[in-house]
């Protein structure tokens, strides 16, 4: 009897219906945001559909066997190409597997499948008074394991930091198919064992497949308040937010534009307007800053912030309108209908970022780096956003980001010269190559220079996890590294 | 020659780069079935490998490009041409030898020998009329064409929002005509299912019989009817308006033209895609439920509204999934606590009515029920 192709047994294990192998089908699985020349489009082999943990069981098992690639995507939509297959083999796309498995409201938590979207989460919870406050802008689409893999951002940062912060527990499936749930249950923290939950943020599929999230959820506020200021430094924002802190003002949201970006963000504005927003001249950082709870303590919270920001050069954006284009177009999502910001921004060029963390001090300095080093690369510049990631504190996530055509070859070589360069300067500045997009095939070959020698107890849990280097492999490390 | 398809190549490669996926939560098929080649996002790449010959037509490729309701929810979302993609993208396969599935070359077949898509005599359009004295069209007599719509016209349970169209119209004194059983087909089906030769053949003759009528407006109770004869009158540069029935009303209501009184019945209203999102109609058709009921919204409304699943042929074609969008929407019609769902669109209303559970009722139904002097209204009474 002629032996099966692994995609025989796949078909076999989870039913045909399960399995999409026509050339079209795959074609449409095969691609993200990440700026990649058609050329280095491979699709992958095989897609499967798993609706259960042990779907992906049973998948992983036949791949662990054949020693086939194994890609796990959500959304599809990073910016760095983390889960596209670069060397074929089965993709699996989790977005099957989004049921909501229980909402413990006293408790304020849910657990999921961890292929739901994060706002399939906030519709089911939001019956209960309850949010799930990791908001990245991609969150109609990325789903709760591709936000822990990815470990991207939230525009709530600074208030409840990111998805680690709300992960209580997940369910694994490990590159042997071994099913593992690491975490502590729905208890909100724990002391006991090492913390192979945390992981999970960041790792990119690497490890394993995550089926199942227990999240944290918190009350929704009564009332948010967002407000823009302008700086004639970055600098100075940097330490408004810091005196803003240090008064022990529960801060919601805060993200510093440079000039630049912020055009970016308001094209709501200028289709209603018919013109950019005004901003004043001198004015280099905008800040945006939310408040949000009981009406009175927003009210008071706001004024005592509006009041300190004199003693930082600071001015408040009066004309509401450019606020308001902004949140909507970052947070809301709502525009006018047919002449939103995706993608008409993007209709030659798409965004390209680098997501670099530098120490606070070095804000400034780090953002004339990013513009000396895009237009050494001849990049059409977009700037620069410093989003507030981190709970109560003053830690930055960067977005550095330009325009690249990704069906000019030449033109994504100098958008990944400009992204190696910025990482490498990150870790020279005393910081880190990444906070919100994670390593992905982009920073894999120089992934020593900000770990050194730890790299090499990184590749050992890596192994441990996944001893056939099946699972997204070429993120993080080199293929061959692990071979 | 370059295919309508080949000239949006430059949107389905914008698409391609951004990956965005905005479109997807609002897509009722892929919400249903969760594969990507059925939302916009994964239709527009299968697009894009076609023209670009990563790949060759097969049954996956159809599927996706007509497991679709065209409901323009995605371009809710987007500033792509997303629903004129995918017409480009049916009548691409169709000029590229792929068969039309039975169920639509039915359709054409019908409208060719029948002038309604769903083979019943033309004598069956003059059915709703019987006794309601309504003057025939004829070239130079009236200025007003009330436009039933095949699908309403010939199915006799659909015949009741035609006939109360027409009484609230004669309340409100307006001089109008039918065209009886010459009305023609506006096509409208043909367009959704790629027979675009067919459609534009039949938009021409059409346009030729309403000018040789001498019309000034068509009013129509069918958005389909609404949004596809809109369009062909702008197109052709005739100066002849098309309406839909609800906007003409509520302005009868408003001028006073129209009494009503109001019930505490919990109404909500279904905004038909072609109707709402598509022809820009959302206001007026609240206005008249809220005239005459407890008004009360689904989540999901206007430009977000979800598609019942009738359109575009995938009721035809995909009957299980069709009804399975019916479901979903009667049951978030259901978490409002209404009793009863009003919509204006023959597709929707039949569409709704296979799902149980609730009381499905067409918009002038509604309203005439609610008018002084029908006699069968007494502020407990409700529609249905």
């Amino acid at each position: 009897m002629p032996q099966m192709s692994y995609i025989d047994e796949l078909v076999s294990a989870i039913g045909k219906e399960k399995v999409l192998q026509d050339p079209s089908e795959k074609f449409v699985y095969g691609a993200d945001w990440s700026p990649r020349t058609p050329q280095e489009f491979v699709p992958p082999d095989v897609v499967v559909l798993p609706r259960t943990t042990r779907d992906v069981q049973r998948i992983i098992k036949i791949a662990f066997e054949h020693d086939i690639p194994v890609v796990a995507g959500g959304g599809l939509t990073g910016m760095l190409g983390g889960a596209v297959p670069i060397h074929g083999g089965i993709y699996v796309d989790t977005t099957t597997m989004n049921s909501v498995i229980e909402v413990d409201a006293k408790n304020q938590t849910v657990r999921v499948q961890a292929g739901a979207t994060l706002q399939e989460v906030n519709d089911a919870v939001h019956p209960y008074d309850l949010w799930l406050p990791h908001q990245p802008e991609s969150k109609w689409v990325s789903t709760v394991g591709s936000a822990i893999a990815c470990d991207n951002d939230s525009t709530f940062g600074v208030r409840y930091g990111k998805i680690l912060n709300c992960l209580l527990s997940a369910e694994l499936v490990t590159g042997t198919g071994e099913i593992l749930e690491l975490g502590h249950r729905k208890a909100h923290f724990t002391s006991s064992g090492y913390k192979l939950k945390d992981l999970l943020a960041g790792s990119e599929g690497t490890l394993g497949i995550i089926t199942e999230a227990t999240l944290k959820l918190e009350p929704i506020p009564a009332t948010r308040q967002v407000d823009m200021l302008v700086f004639p430094r970055m600098g100075a924002a940097v330490d408004y937010l810091s005196r803003l802190l240090k008064a022990g003002l529960c801060i919601e949201a805060a993200h510093i534009n440079c000039k630049r970006r912020l055009n970016f963000y308001t094209h709501s504005y200028r289709q209603k307007y018919g013109k950019d927003p005004e901003i004043p001249a001198w004015a280099e950082a905008l800040l945006a800053i939310a408040f949000a709870g009981d009406s009175e303590v927003v009210e008071s919270q706001r004024g005592y912030a509006l009041k300190i920001a004199k003693e930082f050069e600071a001015q408040l954006v009066e004309e509401r309108e450019i606020v308001e284009a902004w949140w909507a177009s970052k947070y809301t999502l709502e525009f006018e209908p047919f002449k939103q910001k995706w993608p008409d921004s993007q209709t030659k060029k798409k965004f390209g970022a680098a997501d670099p963390g530098v120490p606070v001090g070095r804000l400034e300095e780090f953002y004339h780096k990013f513009i000396s080093v895009a237009e050494k690369h001849n990049l059409e510049i977009i700037g620069m956003n410093a989003y507030l990631e981190h709970p109560n504190s003053i830690g930055f996530s960067l977005s550095c980001a330009v325009f690249v055509d990704y069906r000019n070859a030449d033109e994504v070589k100098r958008f990944r010269e400009f992204h190696d360069e910025l990482s490498k300067l990150a870790v020279a500045f005393e910081g880190t190559m990444s906070t919100f997009m994670s390593d992905t095939y982009q920073k894999a070959p120089y992934l020593e220079i900000e770990h050194g020698a730890s790299l090499k107890y990184m590749r050992e849990v890596k192994r441990l996890f996944d001893p056939k280097g099946i699972m997204n492999p070429g993120k993080k490390f080199p293929r061959e590294a692990l071979k | 020659m370059t295919s309508k398809l080949e000239e949006f190549k430059d949107e389905l490669e914008t698409c391609f780069g951004t990956s965005c996926g905005f479109c997807e939560r609002g897509c009722p098929v892929y919400q249903s079935m969760k594969v990507k080649t059925l939302c916009m996002k994964g239709r527009n790449r299968t697009m894009l490998g076609l023209i670009q010959g990563k790949f060759e037509i097969s049954p996956a490729v159809v599927q996706a490009a007509f497991e679709c309701t065209l409901c323009g929810n995605c371009d809710r979302w987007c500033s792509l041409k997303n629903t004129e993609h995918t017409r480009a993208f049916r009548e691409y396969l169709l000029r590229h030898g792929v068969e039309p599935m039975k169920e639509h070359s039915s359709i054409l077949a019908s409208i060719k020998s029948y002038g309604n898509p769903w083979f019943q005599p033309r004598s069956a359009r003059n059915r709703w009329t019987k006794g309601m004295n309504i003057p025939k069209s004829a070239p130079g007599k009236q200025e007003v064409i009330f436009f039933a719509g095949c699908t309403s016209a010939v199915t006799k349970q659909l015949n009741k929002g035609l006939v109360a169209s027409a009484k609230l119209l004669q309340k409100a004194g307006i001089d109008f005509a039918t065209m009886g059983q010459d009305e023609p087909c506006c096509g409208s089906t043909l367009l959704r299912v790629g027979q675009t030769q067919a459609f534009k053949e039949l938009s021409e003759e059409n346009v030729r019989k309403f000018k040789a009528l001498g019309v000034k407006k068509i009013v129509t109770a069918c958005p389909g009817c609404y949004t596809t004869l809109k369009k062909v009158m702008e197109d052709s540069g005739t100066k002849i308006d098309v309406v839909h029935i609800s906007k003409e009303i509520a302005r009868l209501v408003r001028e006073g033209k129209i009494k009503v009184t109001k019930t505490s019945e919990r109404v909500t209203y279904h905004d038909p895609c072609h109707l709402g999102r598509l022809g820009g109609v959302f206001d007026e058709p609240r206005e008249i439920v809220d005239a005459v009921a407890k008004f009360v919204e689904m989540p999901n409304n206007r430009y977000e509204a979800r598609c019942c699943g009738a359109g575009a042929g995938l009721q035809s074609a995909f009957p299980k999934l069709s009804k399975d969008l019916a479901a979903k929407r009667v049951a978030e019609a259901k978490s409002t606590g209404a009793t009863t769902i009003v919509t204006s669109c023959p597709f929707c209303e039949t569409q709704l009515r296979t799902v149980p559970g609730m009381k499905v009722v067409d918009l002038m139904e509604l309203l005439l029920d609610a008018t002084e002097g029908n006699g069968k209204n007494n502020n407990t009474k409700s529609a249905g």
